[in-house]
């Protein structure tokens, strides 16, 4: 019997995307669409005190000019996915720069583009706006528990803990603001019917996009529809809804005609999401042979006048080692800045302050930095004492250092050397949160000429979802791959949560599974009441389904084809898997990475990457290593080079461009190995073990990489990206 | 965008002539830097000449001089027998320039025409003397970890892009015109201006003048040429600093040495000074030194800035150290 999850089957939508088949959101067809274009605020705090739209309107092939005056008055989403704080065009309020003033529509993008640029605003921006964690840390607070969470916890206590401590470490880690950057832009285009509304969006959540609009045009939720088949990625940018998406479909109903508006590259940077400054403390107190009495974590994040949600998570701190006594605080600060939201993965910053501190704690105690994690490794919960559904951190961190021959390391900074340039080896543990959110539902149809439709809402955003879901589906109807269509994408299939949270294998993954596997067992029982089946009287739980055939469990050979049933039945079977929730998984992970740092020039280039992780059951190795890949890019990105930089007076990001905001190029990324343990994880059965995983490897690697380059310099870098003028300052030249 | 008029001249006098006529034309090659700025609202021409086309293209050696076309592309130059082997510095910062792709299409007339990347010029909505003149200069108290350490104002402290032109400069290159008055040969170091009190005035180039080539003489030092460039990236990414030098020693003695920087001035910097305290010494650590002493005299860092005047005299230090053979 063949298996087909657990096969590196390639991207079954992979011809299609290189081909340009693949028909993405502003790809869309939608006859008569009128072209949107935004234009945006100067200022980032005030009012707006005048707007002239004379001449935006009486340009060539303007069709309309939407203000705040004029535009449709909408209700804000109540919904989770809506984390702007407002919504723009509604009144005169400025809350950062970058916001929009006015939509434009024309007959041609150019036209709305040139029209966008002739629409004259003038502002009272008494206030000089505030730009900057850092400078306004007097000011943080601890914002209540909102749809995220707690931002304080407790656990013993840490003042007890740092008193009985041998060692201890006090540190202050800062890191700034980024920016997704997926490939493409997000684009919304709404046609408008006259009572049903339909959207062709890129996002990561189709069925809260529609839930949002719903609720934002007040029209009956069955009355949305949003499709949303391929992402150019995403990675939390198109998670959330954005203003962008509501107007533009506020626009098409009020002028009755499509309307499509993709939003230019400086433009995502302020209506998209961000990952919020933060600055971080953190005190760790040790015994002598490593053991943790206490860790205090308190970050300081940035968020709006407007939404005070906090999205970067310092989770790993409450959940990673044993440690009686641990307090972690996210505090915020309101800056004048667009929306913080989810940047993948949430949990990298909290990570990248917590591992640099036990790197420095290693150094401290004067013991290896594997060993200081496998002295603290706790088997259960620390808060709860539950158990996990799997976690084989220990066999990743033996595997990881032994893929990487971390036992060759001489622990001594400064001490290995290539020719002139100083070589480092950091590690660190990877750990993401997986799961633990509503989940989703699957549709199965097979058809008599024995295929199946497998439907479910929800998003391939490059991770491969295509992919995995049609494996599973494959497996678990007894199908082969080819005979097993799976679609998403589009909310007229069932419920599925927001593609976030490395929660869509889990979610999905199990409603595949479920939905199937009712199916299959439907199968079994029309086979078996047929007379002129050769499975006819066995019981139908004796039936097992593989490699397109219905046979006798232990008896092969009494079998019968799939197809041959379902030809005779000759009607379609179908079967639906309603939503259920999934359990909160824990994926973890050892990372390990080598630099090599010019002390003259202050280069500082990653020479190797290495991941062992652990992430349930392995679906498919090609797409979870090219996750793998994907984290470790975004890992030395956030270490070395990304960095969104605002103007301190006007507030203005000054690099909203691929040019200024400078993410690793293919000559910065070397050969990135991953190594997956593979056993499945008891919470995730209906998932076939599988847990989300997604974001675990782009969490510990950033500290990796930072700990290498303390490891080769002998010097502590706590503030990222580590761009050359850091690396040299305060160096003497040779 | 703003709406204009598009033509393609054929000839080099036409293009002029089309130019000339119109005080709102702009000249167009490769298409990788011009149409960035109109999309982006900083140029607004009425009317785009395209110069791409034009019979400009060849590159070659004649008399001892080096002729580089205007609408060569960057790719065909930088791969060009003549030039990495008998001008390896002009070749290697093309290399280091852009992507491939930019480098297919660029031209280059195009790429000394290049304007600044100072996020403050290409953003209209910030203050900037070179794109408005007399709004002021956000850079000087703002985000200027990119911008100009020597030859910058408080009107504008801006640096040129190209690598190209630092190189081109460190060669003593010429660049060739043609423009409603005739044809005209200003040195390299001439065509890019300083910022001053009119940081807009950019180039020597006057209204309707294209240009027609670039040349450059070939000579030892030349021969023995190189380009650094420090980046905080690998790839397709401007410079932090960038040092173009060409060195020639007899008997550990400087007898002929030439030295232009990017990274670090409104347009590529030749540094007599730093020439003059190598030339005619043995080639030491102490010499070099007192080079890069020489180099950053009177240099005006901003808040964000500092480092390149360290990294600018370790960039040539660096590079003479490869360029002598030994230290």
């Amino acid at each position: 019997m063949s298996r087909i999850v657990g096969s590196p089957v390639p991207r079954i939508d992979g011809r299609a995307k290189v081909t340009g088949a693949a028909v993405y959101a502003a790809d869309a067809r939608v006859g008569g669409a009128l072209h949107g274009f935004l234009a945006m605020s100067t200022v980032a705090s005030g009012r707006i005190t005048g707007i002239d739209t004379r001449e935006a309107e009486q340009a060539a092939g303007v069709v309309a000019v939407l203000t705040h005056r004029n535009m449709p008055r909408l209700a804000r989403p109540r919904y989770i996915s809506y984390v702007k704080g407002f919504i723009p065009l509604q009144d005169a309020e400025v809350h950062h720069g970058g916001q929009p003033v006015a939509y434009v529509v024309a007959r041609t993008l150019e036209q709305a583009q040139h029209a966008a640029t002739l629409v004259r605003v003038s502002y009272d921006a008494a206030r000089r706006p505030r730009s900057s964690v850092v400078d306004a840390l007097d000011d943080a607070f601890v914002p209540p528990e909102g749809p995220l969470g707690p931002n304080e916890f407790t656990r013993g206590d840490v003042a007890a803990g740092l008193a009985e401590a041998d060692v201890g470490v006090e540190a202050t880690y800062t890191t700034p603001t980024h920016h997704h950057n997926p490939i493409e832009p997000s684009t919304t285009t709404a046609e408008w019917d006259g009572g049903r509304m339909t959207v062709y969006e890129s996002t990561q959540g189709g069925h809260s996009t529609r839930i949002c609009i719903s609720e934002a045009l007040d029209i009956p939720l069955e009355n949305v529809r949003v499709l949303s088949p391929y992402l150019g990625g995403g990675f939390g940018a198109k998670g959330p809804v954005w203003p962008h998406t509501l107007l533009t479909a506020a626009v098409a109903r009020e002028l009755r005609r499509p309307v499509k508006l993709v939003l230019s590259r400086a433009q995502t940077f302020t209506s998209n999401g961000l990952r919020a400054e933060a600055h971080q403390r953190l005190r760790i107190g040790a015994r002598r042979d490593g053991t943790l009495t206490a860790v205090d974590h308190v970050s300081t994040n940035q968020v709006t006048r407007t939404e005070q949600a906090v999205f970067s998570s310092s989770y790993s701190t409450r959940a990673l080692y044993a440690c009686p006594h641990v307090h972690v605080a996210q505090r915020a600060v309101r800056l004048d800045l667009p929306a913080p939201s989810f940047m993948r993965p949430p949990e990298a910053v909290g990570s990248f302050a917590l591992e640099s501190a036990l790197d420095e704690l290693s150094y401290a105690l004067g013991m290896d930095p594997v060993e200081l994690r496998l002295r603290n490794h706790t088997a259960v919960h620390p808060e709860t004492g539950e158990p996990f559904g799997s976690k084989h951190l220990i066999e990743c961190y033996r595997r990881g250092a032994d893929a990487f021959r971390w036992r060759e390391r001489d622990p001594r900074p400064g001490s290995m050397r290539d020719g002139d340039a100083l070589v480092g080896w950091g590690m660190a543990t990877a750990a993401h949160t997986a799961g633990g959110r509503p989940g989703a539902g699957a549709r199965v149809v097979l058809s008599p000429a024995g295929r199946a439709v497998v439907q479910a809402g929800t998003h391939d955003i490059g991770t491969g979802t295509y992919t995995v879901m049609s494996q599973i589906a494959a497996q678990s109807l007894g199908l082969d791959l080819d005979d097993v269509d799976f679609e998403l994408g589009d909310t007229d299939y069932p419920f599925a949560f927001m593609s976030v949270a490395s929660a869509t294998v889990p979610g999905v993954g199990a409603a595949v599974n479920r939905a199937c596997t009712t199916a299959r067992e439907a199968l079994a029982g029309i086979a078996v009441a047929d007379p002129r089946s050769p499975l006819h009287g066995v019981p139908a739980g004796r039936i097992t389904a593989a490699d397109g055939f219905l046979y006798v469990t232990g008896k092969p050979r009494r079998r019968e084809r799939i197809r041959t049933v379902l030809a005779r039945h000759g009607r379609p079977v179908e079967a639906v898997a309603e939503p259920a929730a999934i359990p909160h998984g824990y994926s973890v992970g050892a990372e390990f990475a080598e630099v090599r740092v010019d002390p003259r020039t202050g280069r500082v280039r990653v020479t190797r990457m290495l991941g062992a992780y652990d992430p349930g059951t392995v679906l498919n190795r090609r797409t979870l290593r090219s996750q793998a890949i994907g984290g470790a890019v975004c890992a030395l990105g956030f270490t070395l080079t990304e960095h969104t930089l605002i103007d301190p007076r006007s507030a203005r990001i000054v690099n909203p461009n691929l040019s200024g905001y400078l993410l690793p190029v293919n000559a910065d990324v070397p050969e990135v190995k991953a190594l997956f343990v593979d056993k499945p994880d008891r919470d995730n059965e209906d998932a076939l073990g599988a847990r989300g995983f997604g974001e675990t490897p782009g969490t510990g690697m950033t500290a990796a990489i930072a700990n290498a380059v303390h490891h080769a310099t002998g010097r502590r870098f706590r503030d990222l990206p580590l761009t050359p003028d850091k690396i040299i300052q305060g160096t003497a030249a040779r | 965008m703003k709406p204009f008029d598009y033509v393609r001249a054929a000839r080099p006098a036409e293009a002029v002539g089309l130019a000339a006529a119109r005080p709102d034309a702009a000249f167009v090659a490769g298409g990788t830097e011009l149409t960035n700025l109109m999309k982006d609202g900083v140029l607004a021409p009425g009317l785009v000449v395209d110069v791409g086309g034009l019979p400009l293209a060849d590159v070659g050696l004649r008399d001892g001089r080096l002729r580089i076309g205007a609408t060569a592309r960057m790719r065909d130059v930088a791969e060009h027998p003549v030039v990495s082997g008998r001008f390896p510095a002009i070749a290697q910062a093309l290399l280091a320039s852009a992507s491939p792709q930019v480098r297919n299409r660029a031209s280059i007339g195009g790429n000394l025409m290049q304007r600044t990347r100072c996020w403050y010029y290409r953003d209209t909505a910030s203050p900037c003397n070179r794109r408005e003149p007399g709004s002021g200069c956000a850079a000087v108290d703002g985000q200027n970890r990119w911008h100009a350490i020597l030859g910058g104002s408080d009107h504008c402290i801006a640096v040129h892009p190209s690598d190209l032109a630092v190189a081109l400069s460190a060669l003593d290159a010429v660049v060739l015109t043609l423009g409603p008055d005739g044809r005209r040969s200003i040195p390299l170091g001439d065509f890019h201006r300083l910022p001053g009190a009119t940081p807009h005035r950019e180039t020597a180039l006057r209204h309707g003048e294209i240009i027609t080539g670039v040349e450059v003489p070939e000579s030892p030092v030349a021969r023995n040429s190189r380009y650094l460039k420090l980046r905080d990236r690998a790839s397709f990414e401007f410079a932090l600093v960038s040092v173009a030098a060409g060195l020639t020693l007899r008997r550990g003695v400087v007898t002929g040495v030439r030295l232009a920087f990017g990274g670090v001035a409104p347009r590529p910097w030749r540094a007599a000074a730093a020439e003059d305290a190598l030339r005619g010494r043995p080639l030491t650590e102490a010499a070099v030194a007192a080079a890069g002493r020489a180099l950053v005299r009177g240099a005006e860092p901003r808040e964000h800035n500092a480092f390149k005047v360290e990294l600018v005299q370790r960039a040539l230090a660096d590079i003479l150290t490869d360029l002598g053979g030994n230290r």
